[in-house]
C-alpha cells in the first residue's frame, strides 16, 4: 500500500508535482500515466524518499520510505535500467545490494534466474542491451521479495517476448497481493497490464479509477449495429436522434444512443439483428485526448497568469 | 514465488559496511588503486635510492616521506572514487534505496576506505623504506626512527584518502573531486611562496608537510613548516579532514538524488 498526501515539489519556481494525493492499493496492478515532464519520476523518487517533498507526503505500508527497517525487504524499484556500474557484473551489482540489505546470498540466484539472465550474470553491465538492463533492474527490485513494487518504464527495451514475460510476472505479483506501480508510455501494453489508473499530467492527478471505468467515462458511446432489415432499423434510429455512419468492416456505426435503447427498440419493432457490439476506445486514444485538454487547458491559465503578472 | 517465508531481512551497520567492500572490491578503478598506491611509492624510493636524490644528513625515512606525495595522491583519487563512481553512474540511488537514512552509508564509506588506505600505505611506506635501506646500503645514510613514524604517515594517507571521498560527496563529481584532491596534497607547497611571512603556516598545514615531519623526527625540528610538531600537524589535517566530512554528511542527508 502507498499512500500520498498533498505531495508537491518545487523545483525552483516550477511546480513539478503539485498537491498530489491517491492511494496505490494491493492486489491490482495500478499504472501511472502522464505525458513526458507530467511529474512521475519525480513523484516515484519521492516515494522512495531519494526526493525530499516540498510539501505532504507519501507512505509505503504506513510509513515514509526512509523510515523503513527493511526497506529492500518492503519495497523494490526500478528507476532508471542505467543506473548502474558499467564496470561490474550483474551478479556484483545485486550482491553489493543483498550485502547491504541482509538479503541471504541464495536469493540473488534465485532472481537472475527468475528474470532469464543466468548466462549472463557475470558480464560487466556495460555489455547489456537496454532489455538485459531493465531484466537487471526488475532482479533489483525482486530481490527482497518486497510486497510493494514500483517500476518507472520498466518495457522500454523489452522484445516481445519479454513484455509478455513481464506482464505475466506483474499480474501474478499483484495475484499474490502485492502492490505493483507501473509507469509506462506503451499505452497498449498499459491497458493490458493495468487494472488501476492514475493519470497525472502538469503535476496534478487527472484521474484515479479503474481501467474499464477509465475508458468508458472517456469514451462516447459508439455502437456496432447490424441488422436484416439494415434500412428500416436505420431509418427508426435516425427519428430518435441518433447518429449513423458505415462501418468498414460491414454493418453501421451508431452514436447518441448506447446498445440497451437500441436493442430495445429493435425488439419493439420486432427487427432482429444480427450483431449489436458496444464499442470502447482505446486506452491510447482516450490518453492521448485526456492529457492533450489537460496540457491545453493549463497552458492557456499560465498564459493568463503571466499577462496579470506583467501588467500589474 | 511464495510470499513472506522465503527471504529474511534487515538492515544493519555490518551488512552496509560489507556492501560498501563489496563495491570498492568489484570495479577496476578502487579494486586496482591500492595496488598503485604501494607500486608508486615504492618505485618512487627505488628512483630516490639508485639516484641517490638524498640530502647528507638526511635520513632514509625522510627521504621516503618527501618521495611519498605521488602515493598521497592515489590515496586520494581512491577517496574521491569510491564516493563519485557512485554519483557518476546513479549507483547512489539503489545504495540509498537500501539504506535511505544515508549516514550509515558515508560512515562506512569512510570506515571502509580509511582502514584499506591505512593498511595498504602502511605497507608502501614500509616497502619503501626497505628499498631505500636496501638501495642505499652502506653509504652512511642514518635509516630515522621508523616506528611510530610510519603509523602517522600511513593515517595521514587514510586521511588524505578520506578527504577526497568527502570532496566527492560535496561536489558529486569525479573530476572535480580529484582537483581538489589534487589541489589539497600540491598546491601548498607550490603556491605557499605567494602567502609571505603566512608561508610557513599555509605549507605546514598540508598532508605532504605532517608526512614529511612525521618521518624526519619524533620531535619536531625548531624550522619545521609552520611550528606545528608532527603528531599535532597530523591532528590538523585530521581535524579538516572530519571538517569536510560533517559538510558532506549535512548535504547528503538534504540533497536530492
Amino acid at each position: 500500500m502507498i499512500e500520498l498526501r498533498g505531495l508537491t515539489k518545487r523545483h525552483g519556481g516550477k511546480l513539478a508535482v503539485d498537491q498530489l494525493s491517491f492511494d496505490v492499493r494491493p492486489g491490482r496492478v495500478t499504472g501511472f500515466l502522464g505525458p513526458n515532464g507530467a511529474g512521475k519520476s519525480t513523484t516515484m523518487r519521492m516515494i522512495l524518499g531519494l526526493d525530499e517533498p516540498t510539501e505532504g507526503g507519501a507512505r509505503v505500508n504506513g510509513r515514509p520510505y526512509r523510515r523503513l527497517p527493511a526497506p529492500l525487504r518492503e519495497v523494490g524499484a526500478l528507476l532508471d535500467a542505467r543506473a548502474v556500474h558499467g564496470g561490474r557484473t550483474a551478479y556484483d551489482h545485486l550482491r553489493f545490494l543483498a550485502v547491504t540489505a541482509g538479503i541471504p546470498r541464495r536469493r540473488i540466484t534465485e532472481v537472475v534466474d527468475l528474470v532469464g539472465l543466468t548466462a549472463v550474470a557475470r558480464s560487466r553491465a556495460k555489455e547489456f542491451s537496454l532489455g538485459m538492463a531493465q531484466r537487471l533492474g526488475i532482479a533489483a527490485a525482486l530481490l527482497g521479495d518486497p510486497g510493494v513494487l514500483i517500476l518507472d518504464e520498466p518495457i522500454n527495451g523489452l522484445d516481445t517476448e519479454g513484455i509478455r514475460w513481464l506482464r505475466g510476472l506483474l499480474t501474478g505479483l499483484a495475484g499474490e497481493g502485492r502492490t505493483v506501480l507501473l509507469s509506462s508510455h506503451v499505452m497498449s501494453e498499459m491497458e493490458l497490464t493495468a487494472d488501476h489508473l492514475v493519470v497525472i499530467g502538469q503535476g496534478r492527478l487527472l484521474a484515479d479509477m479503474p481501467m474499464r471505468a477509465f475508458i468508458a467515462a472517456n469514451s462516447e458511446t459508439s455502437t456496432v449495429v447490424r441488422a436484416t432489415d439494415q434500412d428500416r432499423l436505420s431509418a427508426l434510429l435516425r427519428e430518435r436522434g441518433a447518429t449513423i455512419r458505415p462501418d468498414p468492416g460491414g454493418g453501421w456505426i451508431v452514436g447518441g444512443l448506447d446498445a440497451t435503447a437500441i436493442g430495445e427498440l429493435a425488439n419493439a419493432q420486432r427487427l432482429s439483428l444480427r450483431e449489436l457490439t458496444p464499442r470502447y476506445r482505446s486506452l491510447e486514444e482516450v490518453y492521448t485526448r485526456m492529457t492533450r485538454d489537460a496540457v491545453e487547458y493549463r497552458t492557456a491559465r499560465h498564459a493568463i497568469a503571466g499577462g496579470t503578472e506583467t501588467s500589474s | 514465488m511464495t510470499r513472506h517465508p522465503t527471504v529474511e531481512v534487515t538492515t544493519r551497520f555490518t551488512g552496509v559496511l560489507a556492501g560498501e567492500w563489496v563495491k570498492l572490491s568489484t570495479v577496476r578503478s578502487t579494486r586496482w588503486a591500492p595496488v598503485v598506491l604501494v607500486l608508486v611509492t615504492v618505485g618512487v624510493a627505488f628512483l630516490g635510492g639508485i639516484t641517490e636524490s638524498i640530502q647528507r644528513g638526511e635520513t632514509i625515512l625522510g627521504s621516503t616521506a618527501n618521495g611519498s606525495v605521488l602515493g598521497m595522491l592515489v590515496a586520494g583519487l581512491l577517496g574521491a572514487m569510491a564516493m563519485s563512481n557512485e554519483y557518476g553512474t546513479g549507483t547512489i540511488r539503489a545504495t540509498f534505496g537500501a539504506c535511505p537514512r544515508r549516514l550509515p552509508v558515508l560512515g562506512a564509506k569512510v570506515a571502509v576506505v580509511a582502514t584499506l588506505v591505512f593498511v595498504v600505505a602502511l605497507l608502501a611506506c614500509a616497502g619503501a623504506l626497505l628499498t631505500g635501506l636496501a638501495v642505499l646500503s652502506g653509504k652512511g645514510y642514518a635509516t630515522g626512527d621508523p616506528l611510530p613514524a610510519l603509523l602517522g604517515m600511513a593515517a595521514c594517507f587514510a586521511a588524505v584518502a578520506v578527504l577526497g571521498l568527502a570532496a566527492a560527496a560535496i561536489l558529486r563529481h569525479a573530476a572535480a573531486a580529484v582537483v581538489a584532491v589534487v589541489g589539497v596534497v600540491l598546491l601548498p607547497s607550490l603556491l605557499g611562496p605567494l602567502f609571505g611571512a603566512w608561508q610557513r603556516w599555509v605549507v605546514g598545514a598540508s598532508p605532504m608537510a605532517a608526512v614529511q615531519k612525521l618521518a624526519q623526527s619524533t620531535d619536531a625540528a625548531p624550522d619545521a613548516p609552520g611550528g606545528l610538531g608532527p603528531w599535532q600537524s597530523l591532528g590538523l589535517v585530521g581535524a579538516y579532514t572530519l571538517a569536510a566530512l560533517v559538510v558532506a554528511g549535512w548535504l547528503l542527508r538534504r540533497r536530492d538524488v
